[in-house]
């Protein structure tokens, strides 16, 4: 045993001569000396770190099974989806990993802004860290591109088209970038070399750069009472209010990383789209160049810069709103490059400073929410307003800076800080008057009004407000409570008025009419059997399911395999094989005016709502080809296939409805009625089923497709609730171990 | 303070529960990684046991039918053929005449080398180095010894020989006999290669 240990020392002292290991690790870790008051905040940073080893290791094991050309790469999403073991974890892991990396990172750069973390001597960690959000940024465009879905596609056309907007050479460096006269398998190509090779590799060098910054013997973390530690050194050199990284800051991250693990599992196993915000809808439908979405919007994390893009509609002479908003929206990030030259405060935590730095800060953050919210959503006349006014202020919080944040504040009225407010206070009052006649909310106006004032006296609100005096060591509370909630209050404030004044009015969920209620449950064995033999009787005639494999249901479903031989699977297919259809695309084309859609995906890409409603809306309609029309999917090219179980229904009164999708009343309190088609009634056709039978098969139906969109999804969940169960174990090992070691610090 | 003194079997214990745990999940971690190296459910799909049916074959004649990417040779011997399996044993010809080395499922451990001796079976993979050997069934032909050859299998890439049953000759590169592959019959014409009856 003796001779064990010694030889490993040995061989230990003979790497560490060769390589400077143990030099490292104390550098880093060992005799780090990290200020000892750090709060929750700073775990975002080792959280970036461990989100960033997932998106590396996940994103490694992906590229085994995709294949990044134009023909085969949405299929190969779908392949790793439902074909590979442990494929779909993978691929959520992944996407998953992707948004969390931008919750997180958003997190660690409004920490930087509450403390003053980007100020002197820590200028270039900021910088590091700007730059590994810009190549995020990129990261994050391009990887979205890749599975070939339809906002895969589209957000790829507006970015890329981007560039366009720059005079003389925009349209031929779009050309360049695309490589070609659209966006096509080429630009795909070239963005997957990008995606796994090449920003990977940028990413992790601005990574090492931005720690060897921060972890320079002069500079060293910064905490969230701003003041150096590196001050007050004890006799062997080594901060009083410093205690080495490890093992006090690795256990205390284990706490965070447990809680962290929980939450992004949380969202991972049970709800990977997060309602579309991670996972688009429409990019579960295969790109389409011919074909925009109705709807398209970036994935969250772009959107606030989205929303200062759609912001600027004005021109100013030959400079057209395109361009203009383009440089708005790169000057929106250029800007944070340069923030520790613009904040010229000699305090630099929130809680040693003025008043109007903190509200300030809440504003801008909350303005900034603002603008992610508006990013998503289709523009109207108030929230055109709404996005000016958040894109103004967002740029008013770095100008004026140097004025609430002057050294000495009394000084702040000079004539410079006049006219760095004065500008903005114009552009306020400028909107109030151009908006003053639209159709928008009142309180905008008069939101804009008052930031129009507050922009005009900044300058004497500043010399009035004073900062207070910095500790000399490091203290164990904050904020008291009250400013704590009250800043919070302030933020929510900002943030949820503003939206409710414009939000979403009107439009159905499902076209002409609101959306039937059904509730998907793969659990129901019996009623997914019988939604999958109505699927392959009416639906496979002309639809495919191809994503999807006639084995794999039987097997899920829990079909004898015979059984689904005989009487499933149609045309002699094997039981492995995809579920595709005999009917070509191009034929299909002729005879129904468009090709019948692939179904594997069509509860995604719609909802099963959508598609329930749908089924049972179908009514007479002479005027169409088929002789049939649907209240959700107006003039749809699909004939009613279900007319046998359910009959031809013929339009009839019934009650009106209003844009909330209730049913509408009369001044005097009486229901309205629609005489055209407010209702559905049974017609001369009856069908074989009554209706409440007809509604069970219609459910059965989507239930399966529900099934077949993901297959894998009732065995996630499964594992799901194990993986939390454990997590929940190791975080209380973590805590009392955290707790363990910080006995002693005070 | 009392507790300033670190009791060490309770952070030790501490140190080693968490690291235990941390461990189960490392474990936990490598598995969806690990597994999806496993063949997917395509790659299965398209390995699964192929069904053929024997009586579209000739007396005489050789069909290629594809299982898991490899040629399976599937031949209708004559009773001239069957015959002929006894000549070149006597000749003594045959490395292994009583293919005792595994090539073969049990089932098909036999003079004829299949479960019904008119139909052989056989993996067309030459065991020296995987070229597909030829099917030469034209006794005497002057290019493989003339009046000695009996009909069998020739592979073009060394030369090595095979009779009508896959069972190689002395003399040539190739090693063993040829591979006789799973199958079974599911009814009296009609073959699953691939898969062993009840599996």
């Amino acid at each position: 045993m003796n001779w064990v240990v010694n030889q490993l020392a040995g061989l230990w002292g003979w790497v560490d001569n060769r390589l400077p290991v143990q030099k490292a690790w104390d550098t880093h870790m060992g005799k780090y000396y990290a200020p000892k008051n750090f709060n929750f905040w700073y775990f975002f940073g080792v959280l970036s770190l461990l989100v960033l080893v997932n998106q590396l290791v996940t994103g490694i094991w992906l590229t085994m099974s995709y294949t990044p050309t134009a023909e085969a790469a949405f299929a190969s999403v779908e392949y790793i989806m439902r074909d590979v073991e442990y494929g779909d974890l993978l691929r959520y892991m992944h996407s998953t990993g992707a948004s969390a990396f931008f919750v997180v990172v958003y997190l660690h750069m409004f920490r930087g802004l509450m403390y003053g973390s980007y100020k002197s001597p820590r200028e270039l960690v900021w910088i590091f860290g700007m730059t590994i959000y810009l190549v995020l940024m990129a990261e994050a465009f391009m990887g979205y591109v890749l599975p070939w879905g339809q906002m895969s596609y589209w957000g790829a056309q507006v970015i890329v088209s981007l560039f366009g907007a720059i005079p003389v050479i925009g349209e031929d460096l779009v050309q360049w970038i695309r490589g070609d006269y659209l966006i096509s398998g080429i630009t795909l190509n070239r963005f997957f070399a990008l995606h796994v090779v090449a920003l990977p590799i940028v990413l992790l060098a601005l990574v090492v750069m931005h720690i060897l910054a921060l972890h320079d013997k002069h500079v060293g973390s910064n905490n969230p009472d701003g003041v150096e530690i590196k001050k007050h050194k004890d006799e062997n050199g080594i901060p009083l209010d410093g205690v080495p990284f490890h093992p006090y800051y690795t256990v205390h991250d284990l706490v965070g990383i447990s809680v962290f693990l929980f939450v992004f599992c949380f969202i991972m196993f049970f709800m990977p789209e997060m309602g579309g915000f991670f996972l688009e809808k429409a990019n579960f439908e295969e790109a389409n160049n011919l074909k925009t979405p109705l709807h398209i919007a970036p994935v969250w994390y772009f959107t606030p810069f989205y929303a200062v893009l759609r912001a600027v509609t004005m021109e100013i002479g030959p400079l057209n709103a395109k361009f203009l908003g383009f440089v708005a929206m790169a000057a929106a990030i250029a800007i944070l490059f340069v923030l520790p030259w613009l904040d010229r405060s000699k305090v630099k935590s929130i809680r040693y400073r003025g008043w109007i730095a903190r509200v300030m800060l809440m504003s801008f953050a909350a303005m900034f929410v603002v603008l992610g919210y508006l990013g998503v959503q289709a523009p109207t006349e108030g929230r055109t307003l709404l996005s000016q006014i958040a894109t103004v202020f967002y740029f008013a919080y770095f100008v004026t800076m140097p004025v609430w944040t002057t050294p000495d504040l009394a000084k702040a009225k000079s004539k410079l800080s006049f006219v760095l407010c004065g500008v903005f206070a114009v552009i306020f009052a400028a909107m109030t008057v151009s908006y003053i006649k639209a159709d928008v909310p009142a309180l905008l106006l008069g939101f804009c009004v008052f930031l129009t004032v507050i922009f005009a006296v900044l300058p004497l609100l500043a010399s009035r407000d004073h900062v207070l005096v910095e500790p000399e060591r490091v203290q164990a509370k904050g904020l008291p409570l009250h400013i704590v909630l009250g800043g919070l209050a302030l933020f929510l404030i900002l943030m949820i008025v503003p939206i409710k004044a414009v939000a979403n009015t009107g439009a159905f969920d499902c076209g002409a009419v609101p959306c039937d209620k059904m509730e998907v449950n793969l659990h129901d064995k019996e009623s997914l059997q019988r939604g999958a033999k109505y699927f392959t009787n009416y639906c496979m005639g002309c639809h495919s399911a191809k994503y999807s494999r006639f084995g794999r249901v039987a097997e899920d479903l829990e079909i004898p395999p015979e059984l689904m031989e005989g009487n499933l699977i149609l045309g002699g297919q094997r039981s492995g094989q995809l579920m595709e259809i005999a009917m070509r695309p191009a034929q299909a084309k002729v005879w129904f005016g468009v090709a019948p859609p692939d179904l594997s995906l069509v509860t995604r890409v719609r909802s099963p709502e959508w598609v329930y409603t749908y089924l049972r809306n179908f009514y007479k309609d002479d005027a169409r080809p088929w002789g049939v029309n649907n209240r959700v999917f107006p003039n749809v090219g699909m004939p009613h296939v279900l007319i046998g179980p359910q009959g031809l229904q013929e339009c009839g009164p019934g009650p009106k409805l209003n844009h909330h999708g209730h049913a509408a009343r009369n001044t005097i309190g009486e229901l309205e009625v629609d005489e055209h088609c407010g209702g559905l009634v049974e017609g001369s056709i009856k069908g074989t089923m009554k209706k409440e039978e007809f509604d069970q098969a219609a459910y059965d139906l989507v239930n399966f497709m529900a099934y077949l969109a993901e297959p894998g999804a009732l065995k996630r969940e499964e594992m799901g609730k194990r993986v939390l169960f454990f997590i929940l174990i190791f975080a209380a090992c973590a805590f009392f171990l955290n707790k363990e070691f910080w006995r002693n610090i005070h | 303070m009392s507790n300033d003194v670190v009791n060490k079997t309770r952070r030790n214990l501490l140190i080693g529960a968490t690291t235990a745990v941390g461990a189960v999940g490392a474990v936990g971690i490598a598995v969806p990684f690990v597994g999806s190296w496993n063949p997917s459910a395509k790659a299965k799909a398209a390995g699964a046991p192929v069904k053929f049916n024997m009586s579209k074959i000739e007396p005489g004649a050789m069909v290629t039918v594809e299982w898991r990417g490899k040629p399976v040779y599937v031949l209708r011997r004559t009773p001239e053929a069957l015959a002929s399996l006894k000549k070149v044993e006597e000749f003594g010809f045959i490395r292994d005449p009583k293919s005792e080395v595994p090539q073969q499922p049990k089932y098909a451990q036999n003079e004829a080398r299949a479960i019904k001796e008119e139909f052989a079976i056989l993996l067309g993979v030459c065991t020296h180095l995987g070229c597909s050997p030829l099917y030469r069934p034209d006794v005497g032909a002057a290019d493989l010894g003339g009046d000695k050859w009996q009909g069998g299998f020739f592979c073009p890439c060394h030369g090595s020989k095979y009779d009508l049953a896959g069972r190689v000759y002395v003399g040539v590169p190739a090693p063993t006999n040829l591979e006789v592959p799973k199958h079974y019959y599911e009814s009296e014409s009609v073959v699953i290669i691939g898969e062993d009856q009840g599996a």
